[in-house]
Parts: C-alpha cells; structure tokens; sequence
C-alpha cells in the first residue's frame, strides 16, 4: 500500500502552496512585487502491467496499462510578471517602469541585480541609490546645486542647477530585459538575479519598441490580488485536509488488515 | 485455507491499488492539466481455466482508465499560460527525442528562448518541431485561439500544435502530466479546429467528493473482504474443534 507516502507528498505540496501564498499576502504592499504561484506536475508511475503487451498469440493487446502514480512534485514557483498598477508619490527619485524591463542595481560586490522597485533616493555623494543603498546602473551623479531633477519617459535624466532655467544632462537610464523573466531568481530586497534560465540581460533603453517607459513620481504596486489568493488559500487547506483523509483511510486499512486473525 | 481466503485476498489487493490511486489523484488535486486515474477492476472466472468445478470470481485489477474529461479553467493573467478548452493534447519534446502528449499549459520561454513546460520540455508546433520566441518578444507574446502566436506588432511567430492521440487509454504517464503514446497505436494527428485560451491554466479534473466517496468505499470493501477472511477462519477453527471431539 502506497497510499500513506502518495497522501504524504500531497500535503508536503499543499504545504509549499500556503507558504507561497502567505509571502505573496505578506507582499502586498511591496514596491515591484511579483505574485509567485507555486505549480505541481504528478510524479513517476510504477507500472505493474504494461499497456500493449501481448493477451494472446493472436495479436491482442491490453488496451490499458496498470500504472500507479505515486504522487505530486513542485515543479517550481512561477512569478506572474504582469504591470503591476502605478501610485502617484510625487516624490522625483521614486520611478515605475510602465511596460517590460528591469532596473539594473550595482550590488556591493559589484556584481548586478535587477529590481522593479524604483524607488530611489540620494546618497550622501548624490549618487542615485536603491533604499538598500545600491547604486544603480549606468550611475547617475545628483549634483548639491539641482533644484529638482526630471527623468524623461525614455530614461533621459536632467537637472535645473542653481537659476539655470535651462536643464543640464545628468545621464540616461536604461533597463534590462530578459528573454524568460520568469527564470530570474528573487534574492530578497525587491532584487533579482540573472541566471542560466533566465538567459544574459538585454540591455535596452526605456521607450524601444517592446520595452517600458519610466514614469517619474510614480511607483509600481505589486501586483498581487488579494481577494484570489484568499480563495487560493482556502483550496490549499480543503486539499491539504483531503490528503490527511487518504493518510486517515490507509491507516485504518491497515489496522482492520492487523486484525483480521483476532 | 479455502477458495473462501483466497478471494478476499483478491479483493484486498485490488482495494490496495485502488486507494493507491485515490491518494495519487486527491496528491494532484491541484496539478494543473491532471487527468484523474481510476482502477479497472474485472472479475476472473476460473472455469475459463477449464476447472468448473469452483462457482467463484476472483477480482483482478487489469488496469488503470484515464478520465479524460475538461478540468476547470482558472485565470491567471500569465501571457504565457495557455490552457486548451477544447479537445486535444499538446506535444512536448522528451529528453530522448520522442513526442509526448499532456495537457498542462503553463508555459515558459528558456534562456534559447524557446516554448517549455515546467520540467523543460519543449513545446512543439502542428509539425512537431520547437517552437522559438525571438528576444525582444518573450512574455509579450500573443497566442489566438487557434493557437497561432504573434507578436507585438502582428507578426506571426508559429502555432502551439494540437493533436489528436487515437487509442488514449494505452498511453503510457510518464510523470510531469505527459503520456507517451502506444507505439503501436496510430499516430496522433494536428486537431483541426484547436482551442486555446491565453492566461488561463486547466486544473486538475480530479473532484473532491467522488474521490471522498471512494476512500470511504474502498475503506468499507476492505473491511467486508477481511471480515470474510475472519469468518473463514472462525469457521474452520470450529470444524476442527467439534470434528476433533471424542464423543
């Protein structure tokens, strides 16, 4: 009887479900959020009786084979990467992207990250920085003397200095795209990193055609909908309990099977 | 012991492997694209084997039926899921080259760019071979109904194929929601009038209370195949003791 271990891996996978679900409720409010979803496929069968063998010498075959499955896998948690909706912040270092493409953020180590988060600050040598303090990449240097700093919707970035009525170039933002933004892997802190399956980072600049526009004063939500991951959340335990039956049942089975010369 | 025991145990076995696959399709209640599994089970009458003498059935459980009936479909908002309405299998390239059928739509591209399942499989067009996405489109992509793929601007890209498996039952799972098709059957051919519906994912069609009311079933078969077993051998024990009895 293999029933207690296939009941196993259903709630081990039920379990993987929920905690996937709470980080995304617990993410609500995340700047730059992206939904995870977790994702089963059923694993190997044992097969007891071929489908196709021989009945006879006359040429008949068994139409059906006797394979027993013996549970469910994760196959891996898919990031849901639509837009998420955009808030007005009025704050000028805050940017959302509108569309396809990652900010790229220069890690400590000087390797790079990628993030949705665009919410930007100063750092004390006016470089454009992550809330984390990560510099972003190409880097844009803030001088003391800028009144207010406007960032295009293609990524140009300008400051009016002093009384200078005209706009001084400060640099050019640009984004990274990847071929399967869904291989990225998240490291915490709203970044993520590239890797095999995600392919190298296409870097593009804001406005291409297929890439977003950078809107200013703006940030992304994450966009997880919370009302579809209470219901999601509900399936999680009605499967969860459902599997606790089956451990319930064959664990019953085996006691009556205990008891049979009594 | 009598024929009695031995046609419980039948019985009992069988009930063994049918809460095996109850387990295995209540585990995947929440794979998307799963096909739930019930056992076949069939009465095996010995005076096939020219011995009339016994008036009993043993149960053999001869296979396995798949049900092939549409799960439900759920939302995602995910470009690249795709969940297919109608009838029909999608084809995906195994590590070994050959095509394997299933019906789990939830996409991905891999870092060459081409259309996978989750384990890696490549998903393939009407004329079974992968299907590529350039760079620039990715996520982006379009997928109509009848699964032609275009991009951003309209340009076609390929078409998600869709095929007919003749003789389903015989295929053999391969775990990851793929079949492999009886070699000996016919080979599948593209369905001519494909459905697609692009964000959406195809849930298991495993339901709940009918699995439920097997457990409880299987649960209760078992006890009767055991008490039967009990009886037997309450039986005999009484036989031997009366018989044994110096009158």
């Amino acid at each position: 009887m293999k029933a207690l271990g296939i009941a196993a891996t259903g709630m081990l996978a039920q379990q993987t479900n929920v905690d996937v679900i709470a980080n995304n409720i617990a993410n609500a409010n995340t700047t730059g959020f992206k939904t995870g979803r977790a994702a089963f496929q059923d694993l190997i069968y044992q097969s007891q009786l071929q489908e196709g063998a021989a009945t006879s010498t006359q040429g008949t075959s068994r139409p059906v084979g006797l394979n027993v499955g013996l549970g469910v896998q994760g196959a891996g948690v898919v990031r849901l990467n639509t837009q998420g909706a955009l808030t007005q912040t009025e704050n000028q270092f805050d940017m959302a992207v509108n569309g396809r493409g990652f900010f790229v953020v220069t890690r400590p180590d000087g390797t790079q990250a990628y993030t949705r988060a665009g919410a930007f600050q100063l750092s004390s040598t006016g470089q454009l920085v992550t809330l984390d303090g990560f510099e972003i990449d190409p880097g844009i240097n803030v001088p003391n003397n800028a009144r207010s700093v406007v960032v295009s919707p293609q990524g140009v970035v300008q400051a009016f200095l002093d009384n200078d009525p005209d706009p001084t170039d400060l640099g050019q933002l640009t984004l990274a795209t990847f071929l399967n933004e869904a291989g990225m892997r998240p490291i915490g802190n709203n970044l993520l990193e590239q890797t095999t399956a995600s392919g190298a980072a296409n870097v593009v600049t804001p406005g291409d055609p297929g890439v977003g526009i950078i809107q200013q004063g703006y940030l992304e939500n994450a966009n997880v909908n919370i009302v579809a991951q209470i219901t999601d959340l509900i399936q999680a335990q009605r499967a969860y309990e459902m599997n606790s039956r089956s451990i319930e049942t064959a664990d019953q089975m085996l006691q009556t099977a205990n008891q049979i010369k009594s | 012991m009598g024929t009695t025991s031995y046609v419980s145990i039948s019985l009992a076995t069988a009930l063994e492997r049918s809460l095996d696959l109850a387990a295995h399709n209540m585990a995947n209640a929440s794979t998307a694209g799963y096909k739930a599994q019930h056992p076949l089970l069939e009465a095996v009458d010995p005076k096939n084997s020219g011995d009339d003498t016994q008036a009993v059935s043993f149960v053999k459980d001869s296979g396995v039926y798949v049900d092939l009936s549409q799960g439900a479909l759920v939302q995602t908002g995910n470009s690249l899921d795709v969940a297919v309405t109608g009838e029909g299998w999608l084809g995906y390239l195994t590590a070994d080259g050959q095509t394997a059928y299933g019906r789990d739509g939830r996409l991905s591209v891999d870092a060459e760019g081409q259309l996978v399942n989750l384990a890696g499989n490549p998903v393939v067009d009407e004329g079974g071979a992968p299907i590529t996405l350039p760079q620039d489109v990715g996520h982006l992509v379009q997928i109509a109904q009848d699964g032609t793929l275009t991009d951003q601007t309209g340009g076609i890209l390929g078409r998600i194929g869709l095929f007919n498996v003749p003789n389903f039952d015989s295929a053999a799972p391969l775990g990851n929601g793929l079949f492999l098709p009886n070699p000996n059957a016919n080979a599948p051919t593209p369905v001519e009038n494909a459905q697609f519906a692009q964000g959406f994912i195809e849930q298991s069609n495993v339901q709940p209370v009918v699995e439920m009311i097997h457990l409880m079933d299987i649960q209760r078969a078992y006890e009767r195949a055991t008490h039967l077993m009990s009886d037997e051998n309450e039986l005999t024990k009484q036989a031997i003791q009366r018989l044994g009895r110096v009158v």
